[in-house]
Order: C-alpha cells, then structure tokens, then sequence
C-alpha cells in the first residue's frame, strides 16, 4: 500500500452530539490531485484537520505518507504541508517575515531562509507588497503569501483547505497556475472546495461528502454520467416553430422532451457530436427559425443536486457554517 | 534541547515584535495600574490612614501585585486572540516542538506584561516612591517577582486557551481576579476588614505577594495568618503550586486541541 498518500479508514469526528466526520473512508494515491467537494458544514475542515495531526479522530485510523496520523504525528507533520482555511500567517509580521519566521522554524539557517523566502515570494507574485504587514494586504495577497508557506520545503502531500474561497479572480488564477505546476512536478494533493468547477477543473478525483459522510466519489466524468446522458438541447424562436418543430423531429423518430414555456426541445444524444449533426441537419431541413442548438453536457452542479438532494451553497449562511467549522 | 531552545527564541520574538507593532498593546498592561495609582493617591488617599508608613508607600507595593495579577488577565486575553489567528495552527502542523509553541507563547507574554511591570515601577519612583532594600532583599525580590510572573503568565496562557473569547476572559476576570486583588489589602490593611473579606485576604494568594513586596521594598510587616507572617516563603509555594498546576494543564490542552 505504498503508493497511497493517504488511507483513512472509519474515520469519525464528534463535536458533542455533532458528528461532523462520520465514518468517513478515504485514498489518495501518490501523485493524484484528490478532491473533497462538500457544501459548507459537510465535514471538509474536521477531515483534513484531523489528516493534518491537528485534531485527533474519535474513532477510525488514518495513514498519512504512510505514517499513523496518531501514533506518527511527527513524521505526519514532516512530511505534509496544510494551508487551513483561514490564513495561517502572523497578522503583525510582513509576508516576507512570516516566510522566513517558517523557514528558520524548519531550520533553515538565516541566509537559506532568506533566500528560500525571496524564491516564494517571486514565485507568488508577492515581492511588491512582502515588506506589509500581513493584516495590511488583502485576502488574495494574504492567500498567496499563505501558500508560499505551505512551500518552505516541498512537501510530500499538500492539503489546501478551501484555497480560493472568498478570492478576487486574479488571485484564484494564480492559485489555480500553482496548483498545476506543483502536480506536474509530482506532488500529491488534497484539496477541499465548495466550488464544482474548482473540483471539475483540478481534482482527478472528486469524493463528494455531505453532513460528514461520503455521498459519491469518481472522476468528474463518472461522476457527470451518474446523473445521466448528454443531450442536445433545441430552442425554437417562438411558439408555433416550437410546436411544428416538435412534431417534426418527432416524426422522424427523435426521442424527445419538451419544455413548452422554454420552448425547449431535448433530444437524447448518446452519440454526442454525431448526434448533433444529426439534430441540426434535420431541424435545418424543416426551415423552422430556432434561436439555439447545443449539446449540453451534465455539469457537476447536476450531479451535485442529484446525489445531496440540495445545491451546493456558496455564499449563504457561510458565516454560521463557518463558525460551525472553526469548531473543528 | 538545542532545538528546543532555538524553536523557543524564534517563537518569542514573533511575540515581541507585535509589541513594536502594535505599541498600543503595551496600554492594555499599564493603563489599569496608572488608574488605581491616581485614584488611591489622589482620590481615597487623603481619607486613609494606615499606622506607621505613609500611604504612598502602602500602596505601591499593593498596586505592583495587584499589576502582577491582571497580568493573568492580560495574557489570557492576549492568548485567546492569538490562538484564534490561525498561525498557531500553522506550528501546529509543522514539524515543531508543542513545548516550544507555548513556550515561546509564555515568554512573548511574560515579557510584555515586564515591561508593564518596569512602566509602573518608574511611574512610582516619578510620584515620589521610594523602595529601600539592600542587595540581598533585591535579589530576592527578583527571583519572587519573576516566579511568581511566570506562574500567572502559565495561568493566562491557560485560561486563554480554555474560554470561548477574549470576552470571556475579562469577564471571568472582573468576577474573580478584581475582588481578590481588593481583598489582598492593596489599598488598605486586612486587619480592618469585615470577618468574610478579611479571612478570604488572610488566605487569598495575592495577599502572600503584597505582603511579600510590603516587607521587601518598606520593611513593613503584615501579620494575621501563616502566610502573610512568612509571605515570602507563602509567595514561593504559591507560585510554585500555580506552576506545578497550570503548566501541565496547558500542556495538556494544547496537544488536545484547542477551545470549541
């Protein structure tokens, strides 16, 4: 089992009553961008917290680099770097401070630390504001400053929790570059967001988790195709199109699903593209005017509704399920 | 070991430059005793009457402990914030001694609340204090004085651990610190208390610590129960009982995680 960066089994947080983790089972292989996909309050935090040695499971094990999380902390944490949701930096010391306060805290001596603070902060696009304190510059500054951190030394697993929540575009881009650069150089990565696309766009694989317990996992295509197949969706200009339309490709044998108030005429497309061309050709040959055609793929915040029954919530009551997390 | 001490030296001066960054830090240790200086000496001061010492120093010595004391305060209060800031997670997380993080978490505090303590002492000397004590005294007080700070400093440090907020803190605070200071006849003897406060002030910690600067600075004795016949022996074993109590505790806290 050496090529698994992290095997948890059983793994299961109490907060009083609250089961915030709840029997939660988890691989990552080495080298894999892994990630954990949850609305707010599902239990990402507590999960990588107790990963990252910071709390202690209530029951369950979990191995880290191969290390026991509880048994082999030390280790645990020699090999793992965790950007936690809040940044984890000295409000009162500037970016390039808190860099090297880390570096010599890993015992680099001062010239090294130094050295290896201006690379980051380089690499961060940082250098022009890293002589600010950290409470002067602004989240998505403090975020990259927060991620240059977690890179003193190269870590065998990297655990970003929620690393672009509340950031400005620019910000989440560069979060976003790094985090490709860092898994083409090989390193592993556990990565939790409430976003679909973040997920969709970064993990290999996604293990959506609700209220503390694993709700699905796969790859984003698995997961898509869990929720059904593609189809091309047709739009006609207006009502009597919509209703001739209709007929139409009904006759020549489409299988179809009708919106009438969107006007909207679904055909099943299995064969993707080719029957695109198909749809279009026969909508073409009945000269009905249509204002779209499109193939339309299911995206994750489909997959998303159908397994949790909810939409994943990305902005409302983030300061109570915040709060609920900071518990962890 | 080695290591231990470097993790600790770096920890500590983190905690020391939020002093020079945040100077208004250094109010939150010195506003309070500047307060009961003035208030005592110019307010009460005139209408008490304390039999064989001038008030002035009576007090001083009362207001230092006193200061000591709110110290636990203000490092819990100051603990409860930083805990909460996220980068303790950070050295959590890292490869880094537990002992050395709150360590440095103690000695970043204990050397705020001294330079309060050096703040109030030359704003007494200013208004006309004058301590007395040979060498021998001196060294004594020292070694009193830092161990006893270290003790409450383990103390804050632990309470800004368990409570919910900086708040909580000062609530907890003003409820139980504030009347045990008054209590420790600060301001005026124990002996003319009503029978509660003065048995709670015959036996009250803080009364070990006013006596003990009393008899230090003023050769001024106070009597009444064991303790405040031999405070300075009182002062030792009550520092040393917070330190045997509240450094494991701490310890014990900060490995299992910190307050919900």
């Amino acid at each position: 089992m050496n090529d698994l960066a992290i095997e948890a089994t059983g793994l299961t947080k109490l907060f009083g009553d609250f089961k915030a983790v709840d029997n939660l089972d988890l691989q990552v292989p080495k080298g894999t961008v892994v990630s954990l996909l949850g609305p707010n309050g599902a239990g990402k935090t507590t999960t990588v917290r107790m990963l990252a040695t910071l709390l202690r499971p209530d029951s369950g094990r979990a191995k880290v680099n191969g290390y026991d999380v509880v048994r082999e902390a030390g280790a645990v944490r020699r090999t793992t770097s965790l950007t936690g949701q809040f940044a984890a930096l000295d409000p009162n010391l500037t970016c390039r401070e808190n860099l090297t306060l880390i570096a010599r805290l890993r015992g680099m001596d001062r010239a090294t630390a130094s050295a290896r603070a201006d690379t980051l902060l380089e690499r961060f696009d940082a250098t022009e504001f890293a002589s600010r304190l950290i409470k002067q510059v602004s989240g998505g500054e403090r975020r990259r400053v927060d991620l240059a951190a977690s890179l003193i030394e190269q870590p065998e697993l990297l655990v970003l929790d929620e690393p672009t929540t509340g950031l400005d575009p620019r910000s989440r881009q560069v979060v976003w570059t790094t985090v490709r650069e860092l898994v083409a150089e090989g390193i592993t990565l556990l990565l939790t967001t409430q976003y679909l696309e973040e997920a969709d766009a970064l993990a290999d694989r996604i293990v959506l988790i609700d209220h503390g317990r694993e709700i699905a996992a796969g790859t984003p295509a698995e997961l898509k195709a869990q929720v059904g197949e593609q189809r091309i969706d047709v739009i006609a200009a207006d009502t009597p199109a919509f209703e001739q339309l209709s007929k139409a490709l009904a006759d020549q044998g489409f299988e179809t699903t009708l919106m009438p108030e969107l006007r909207r005429i679904s055909v099943a497309a299995p064969n993707e593209v080719l029957d695109l061309t198909r749809v279009s050709q026969a909508v073409a040959a009945t000269g009905i005017a249509i204002d779209e055609i499109a193939l339309r793929r299911p995206t994750l915040d489909d997959a998303f509704i159908a397994l949790t029954g909810h939409a994943a919530e990305s902005t409302d009551n983030q300061a109570d399920d915040q709060a609920k997390e900071l518990v962890a | 070991m080695i290591t231990y001490a470097r993790e600790t030296t770096l920890l500590t001066w983190r905690g020391l430059r939020a002093i020079t960054r945040v100077p208004e830090r250094l109010l939150d240790v010195t506003i309070q005793p500047v307060v009961f200086i003035l208030l005592f000496l110019y307010v009460f001061g005139a209408a008490i009457q304390v039999h064989g010492i001038s008030y002035k120093d009576f007090l001083f010595p009362g207001i230092i402990a006193q200061s000591l004391a709110f110290g636990i305060m203000g490092t819990g209060t100051a603990t409860a914030n930083d805990m909460r800031e996220g980068v303790v997670d950070r050295f959590r997380s890292m490869p880094v001694g537990r002992l050395s993080i709150i360590s440095g978490q103690v000695m970043g505090q204990l050397c705020e609340q001294l330079l309060g303590l050096v703040i109030t002492v030359v704003l007494g000397l200013i208004l006309g204090w004058r301590p007395s004590f040979d060498l021998g005294h001196g060294l004594e007080l020292f070694g009193l004085v830092a161990l006893s700070m270290l003790a409450f400093t383990w103390m804050g440090v632990y309470v800004g651990m368990v409570v919910r907020s900086s708040d909580a803190v000062q609530g907890v605070g003003f409820i139980v610190i504030f009347p045990l200071t008054f209590m420790a006849g600060t301001f005026v003897p124990i002996a003319k208390m009503d029978l509660i406060p003065r048995t709670i002030g015959d036996w009250d910690p803080i009364s070990a610590f006013v006596a003990t600067l009393r008899k230090l600075t003023e050769n001024y004795p106070s009597s009444g129960s064991w303790p405040l016949d031999h405070p300075e022996l009182a002062m030792l074993i009550w520092s040393l009982v917070l330190l045997g109590l509240f450094v494991p505790l701490a310890l014990r806290r900060f490995n299992k995680g910190l307050a919900s």
